[in-house]
């Protein structure tokens, strides 16, 4: 059975955004945490492979490419493990709003585009507890693309050319970020992600995760 | 040449997987080089494997213990990547190419540390729920006490393997004896789960290695590698 389909009963609150490279995640993020700060709340923001731990080498395999779907995943998992056990957790207990940039579902929606078997991977992360807020921003391969490799090609991981779909790393970002999209969708209904339209304005985002978020920290005695 | 029956191969590969398993101290690692002679000189193809040896992570993971950053979750994930790494970058390859691969340790190490570690079994068990199934297992047993000296007398108590991660006890001999114990427990758990062909450690290591060679030797009667 895993904590991640069950209310956590902690003090703090967990909010984590998801979604496909230039969705949007990280800047609402931000907004988010510079409106909780100004209204006073503890925050605590932690982002995807960041950790002391191995985030480096994790960089480091990437660029040169050494990895298999299941070392890349298990990797993750180390950085995500020990973030969540020295950070996300205690912080969870002290009663802070826990910002998280990708979570889980990052691993889940990735590593399956990759092969890695469905399961497997929800069991490796059977520790990690249920945001109070998890929300995914939709957009489509094509516009996250556009987004971020106006000026660049997509790197080699990004683009899936692990996968050997297509030698073209446009091609090839294309197929494989739209398999991670085909994931997310997956996970609306399986972890009850809130799924908000990334084409929307920042400000109409920002309003909808703001009032959401209100919700749930009044329900807890929180009021801002 | 009148073969002997057919031997079933655990896996699909065409080479074979023998491991050696046991403690810290058992002898292992002579063992493993004697048996990668025998086999040479018959004109097999062998390779050895150690555990925690991946070129991406074993530095990690020696690092990581150096500035005692881990906790259980992550001791077991970092092993479990360097154990995917080398699996699929260099024994599964040389399985498919036909090799005889000897392995220092498999995933019976991580399934008797993780769970002396207060991992629940069958989320470790998940971890290595891929790795093939290999043609023999050698488990070297021996009793604490005579690990113990082993380990005292060459290497010294070192601070993972003593246990003192878990807090078992400050004191480094009782925390090396509990810890060592208890990881004993789960590799006698296994012997029979796994089929471990158990070998009494404290045999002398000529005695020891003839036993090995012979189980061997009856799989490579049967021409498998042919």
């Amino acid at each position: 059975m895993s904590k991640l389909t069950e209310k956590h009963n902690l003090k703090g609150t967990l909010v984590c955004v998801e979604g496909i490279d230039g969705s949007g995640k990280s800047t609402q993020l931000t907004l988010l945490r510079d409106w909780l700060k100004s209204t006073g709340q503890d925050v605590i923001f932690t982002e995807w492979n960041s950790s002391e731990l191995i985030s480096q080498t994790t960089k480091l395999a990437k660029k040169k490419n050494l990895l298999s779907a299941r070392t890349f995943s298990l990797l993750h998992a180390v950085d995500f493990a020990d973030r969540f056990k020295q950070v996300i957790a205690p912080a969870l207990k002290a009663g802070f709003i826990v910002l998280a940039d990708r979570y889980a579902y990052t691993a889940f929606a990735r590593d399956v585009a990759r092969g890695v078997d469905p399961n497997w991977v929800r069991k490796v992360y059977n520790f990690a507890i249920k945001p109070d807020l998890a929300i995914y921003f939709d957009i489509d391969p094509q516009s996250s693309m556009e987004r971020i490799c106006f000026n660049r090609t997509p790197k080699f991981y990004e683009a899936g050319m692990d996968l050997k779909i297509s030698n073209d790393p446009y091609e090839s970002y294309l197929i494989f970020q739209g398999r991670v999209i085909s994931e997310y969708q997956k996970m609306v209904d399986e972890f009850g992600l809130v799924k908000l339209d990334a084409k929307e304005s920042i400000h109409t985002k920002q309003i909808e995760i703001r009032r959401r978020l209100k919700e749930i920290l009044n329900a807890k005695g929180v009021n801002i | 040449m009148a073969k002997a029956k057919k031997f079933k191969k655990k896996h699909d590969y065409e080479g074979l997987l023998i491991v050696i398993e046991g403690t810290d101290g058992s002898g292992k690692s002579t063992q493993l080089e004697l048996l990668k002679r025998a086999l040479q000189d018959q004109s097999y193809g062998v390779i050895v494997s150690e555990w925690k040896t991946s070129r991406l992570i074993a530095n990690v993971i020696d690092d990581a213990k150096e500035r005692n950053l881990l906790n259980a979750t992550t001791y077991s994930l970092l092993y479990a990547a360097d154990f995917a790494d080398r699996l699929e970058n260099q024994i599964i390859p040389a399985l498919k190419s036909g090799f005889v691969v000897l392995l220092d340790r498999y995933y019976y190490t991580a399934l008797a540390r993780d769970v002396v570690r207060g991992q629940d079994i069958e989320w470790v068990k998940n971890l290595y729920d891929y790795a093939p199934e290999p043609d023999l297992i050698f488990y070297l047993d021996m009793p604490v006490d005579t690990l113990l000296k082993r380990i005292i007398g060459t290497t010294g108590l070192d601070f993972y393997e003593s246990g003192r991660d878990v807090g078992f006890s400050t004191d480094f001999y009782k925390s090396f004896e509990i810890y060592q114990n208890k990881c004993l427990e789960q590799y006698n758990k296994m012997k029979k789960e796994y089929n471990f062909i158990s070998i009494d450690g404290t045999k002398s290591v000529d005695e020891i290695h003839k036993i090995m060679k012979a189980e061997v030797q009856k799989i490579l009667a049967s021409g498998i590698l042919y």
